[in-house]
């Protein structure tokens, strides 16, 4: 009898263990759906944000409960694709890069027509013609973020050109300033003076050059990538990132910029979410400069979230996306708070009830002006978009810059992970 | 029934004791066997169902070319075998995954006995010292790598201490450049581990009887010589068992270096572990990720097997 009390117990405990362990569908009784929805925290999307945003969508939806999940850092892909491989994948995802999972089949298009209705660039984000994350909100990466008083301390004016920049650059050196902040440390940010150089001369010269790349026309081998990636290595071996570029942290590279360590900060434009308000007319901007001076913007049109095609009422989890993605308080957060660039149509900034500082204001003229925009390489989520671990190569690759000169030998490395990548 | 028995040689019948009826004791105990048992079967179960079969599942993989976000895969034989061969990154992280092995475990090894013998005392002091000594290995390794990044940075406070002291003029490059990232990262984890080799040795020293101590005394042994004569030899099962320990932790290791480094400077101090995730995860191989993962429980479990082999020897020897 106790054996088989304790039989029963082990067996009872067992079977919690693979019901715990088992994915159930997310239906519910009749009229009632619950949907998980992957979303990822930041220091300005922070967990009220969401609970707040989520809330206000989920009103929409009548019978609908949400059932958030939040990634463990903001590598969203990496996140869903694990969540994937354990038969858990979310039926919404928050800001995730579309071209990894629409070879698969797991994502489903919005409707071209609401998309058509509702965006200032309905095709900014679309993979072969579909939209799979309504195009809310763009980003400008890199944008060269400047400390005004020190640019005057050291007697010098933005650049226009690739050799002005250096040579504001010998100036701040000589003046005892930091010329350029980087938060190294953290690969994603190692990579910004890469995607600035690149996207700047290669993408501004060749606009396709990443279908090319897929095409196999182009590689990162040849010599105008070379030179741009080059332009890097000049900036790390004249001595003007930061000392220690690789050991500061990003969040502390924020911290020092703000603080007046060094002159200039290439960021992408979430940046302007983290401007302190005691700054907001002493830091000024602009864009990568170009041998030429010519006004290329690297640019890439971001968006809410994708629709998981498994979703167990995917007509409920798209009204519930959209009601998301036009609350103009989820873009009031994200302009405040992630400097998010908005792009619903027939509305201007007044309309979202902003306070935004100057910088921001000089920053969207680069967006809403008629101007050079190609794809910001690394952060397109569109046709533009790199194979899945090319990113985490390109990052290493810029890393790589700071110690070593073979400049040729890492864009050669990337040709080689390319070819990997999309065997 | 009869309580007596014929004996098969022999007239004299000899009276064999009746068959012991059951006492409650006895029940008691058959009872725990059971339970035990049970136990044990439930234990056994939750291993073949966690370990076993995911093993089992991974080797099936490996031989395909699985990838997370499809649901078909086709077999590819010894192909995803045959690449690791070529894969110059897989060297990279295979090799330094193997320094950092070495050398964390002697590390670790040498500051646990230090520790050890340092905190070998009764009173409630060293009791809390004891305490502090095994935090270490408590704490998430998720943790330890904030806490560390915190301290390294250009920064941080080492570096704000050693520029204050004047130990250095200019901050130190300690996750920055690819050699002192890399040694940067053995520290961190050589703390950690010292934490657990600690208690392991302390529990060891503990077992030494002290006469030993005194009859080496009389004998005239310096503190040196009875710790390289006794204590050295008497801890050397526990030896065995931290040093294997070590080096399996950290042949596996992810969790630190993740949040330390991200795995650079320029994949400078990444590990197999994090290869073979990123392989899986970012790459969508999942089948060559795998046969990586396969490739290094083999290298790990070879590398135990020697190391406790080699070590249970040189325990017979002393």
């Amino acid at each position: 009898m106790y054996r088989k009390s304790i039989a029963a117990a082990a067996a009872a405990g067992l079977l919690l263990l693979v019901a715990a362990c088992t994915s159930t569908p997310s239906g519910g009784s009749a009229g009632q759906v619950t949907l998980t929805y992957m979303t990822f925290n930041s220091p300005s999307l922070t967990p009220t944000f969401w609970k707040d945003s989520i809330a206000v969508a989920e009103k929409s939806v009548a019978g609908l409960t949400i059932k958030q999940v939040v990634t463990p850092n903001t590598d969203r892909d990496t996140y869903a694709k694990q969540l994937e491989a354990s038969g858990q994948f979310p039926d919404l995802l928050q800001s995730i890069t579309p071209s990894q999972y629409t070879g698969a089949g797991l994502l489903q298009p919005y409707d071209q027509s609401w998309i058509n209705a509702n965006f200032l660039l309905p095709q900014g984000n679309a993979i072969k013609g579909k939209v799979y994350i309504p195009p809310t909100n763009s980003q400008i990466i890199p944008l060269v973020f400047y400390n005004k008083s020190l640019f005057a301390r050291a007697g010098i004016q933005p650049p226009k050109t690739w050799s002005d920049f250096l040579a504001d650059c010998a100036a701040l050196k000589a003046a005892g300033i930091t010329p350029i902040e980087l938060g190294g440390n953290d690969p994603f940010a190692a990579g910004i003076p890469l995607t600035g150089a690149l996207s700047a001369d290669v993408l501004g010269r060749h606009p396709n050059w990443l279908r090319d790349r897929y095409a196999n026309k182009v590689k990162f081998g040849d010599t105008d990538v070379v030179a741009a990636a080059q332009k890097v290595r000049t900036l790390v071996t004249k001595g003007y990132f930061e000392d220690g570029a690789l050991n500061v942290s990003y969040a502390n590279s924020i911290t020092n910029f703000n603080a007046g360590k060094a002159a200039m900060y290439p960021m992408g434009s979430w940046y302007l979410g983290s401007v302190p308000k005691d700054q907001w007319s002493n830091i000024g901007v602009f864009p990568w400069p170009t041998d030429d001076g010519s006004l290329v913007i690297p640019f890439a049109v971001g968006g809410s979230m994708a629709i998981s095609a498994k979703a167990p009422n995917i007509a409920a989890a798209t009204k519930f996306a959209q009601a998301w993605s036009l609350a103009p308080a989820n873009l009031k957060a994200l302009i405040e708070g992630d400097g998010a660039f908005p792009m619903l149509k027939g509305k201007t900034l007044a309309d979202y009830h902003v306070t935004v500082s100057p910088v921001f204001t000089t920053s969207y003229a680069y967006v809403t002006d008629k101007n050079t925009k190609v794809s910001a390489i690394g952060w397109a989520t569109s046709d533009d978009a790199m194979p899945g671990a090319l990113n985490n190569d390109f990052y290493a690759a810029a890393q790589a810059l700071f110690n070593t000169s073979d400049v040729q030998g890492q864009m050669n490395k990337l040709d080689q992970a390319w070819s990997t990548a999309t065997q | 029934m009869t309580a007596t028995r014929q004996a098969v040689v022999g007239v004299t019948p000899v009276a064999v004791p009746p068959p012991r009826r059951p006492t409650r004791t006895r029940f008691r105990r058959i009872r725990q066997d059971g339970g035990l048992g049970v136990i044990a079967a439930v234990g056994l179960g939750l291993y073949l169902v966690f370990i076993v079969v995911p093993v089992l599942l991974s080797l099936r993989s490996s031989f395909t070319d699985q990838n997370p976000l499809k649901a078909q895969s086709n077999f590819v034989g010894l192909n995803n075998y045959r690449e690791m061969v070529h894969d110059s990154e897989l060297h990279a992280t295979v090799g330094y995954t193997l320094l950092l092995a070495v050398g964390v475990t002697v590390a670790a090894n040498v500051l646990g006995i230090a520790f050890a013998v340092l905190l070998n005392r009764t009173s409630l002091s060293y009791r809390t010292l004891r305490t502090i000594a095994f935090l270490p290995q408590v704490i998430s390794g998720v943790i330890v790598g904030f806490v560390w990044k915190t301290i390294l940075t250009q920064n941080g406070l080492l570096n704000n201490v050693l520029v204050h002291i004047g130990v250095v003029g200019q901050p130190i490059d300690w996750l920055g450049t690819p050699h002192l990232a890399m040694l940067s990262v053995g520290i961190v984890v050589s703390w950690v581990l010292s934490g657990f080799t600690t208690v392991v040795y302390l529990a060891a020293l503990q077992h030494i009887p002290p006469e030993l101590y005194d009859a080496s005394s009389i004998d005239g042994a310096s503190a040196g010589q009875q710790f390289r004569m006794i204590t050295l030899r008497m801890v050397a099962p526990a030896t065995t068992i931290s040093v294997t320990i070590s080096l399996i932790t950290v042949l596996k290791l992810y969790d630190i270096i993740t949040v330390l480094t991200s795995g650079g400077p320029a994949n400078a101090t990444e590990s197999t572990a994090q290869y073979i995730v990123k392989l899986a995860f970012t790459s969508d191989r999942f089948g060559y990720a795998s046969a990586v993962a396969m490739a290094l429980l083999l290298l790990s479990a070879v590398i135990a097997l020697s190391v406790t082999g080699l070590l249970r020897r040189r325990e017979v020897g002393l």
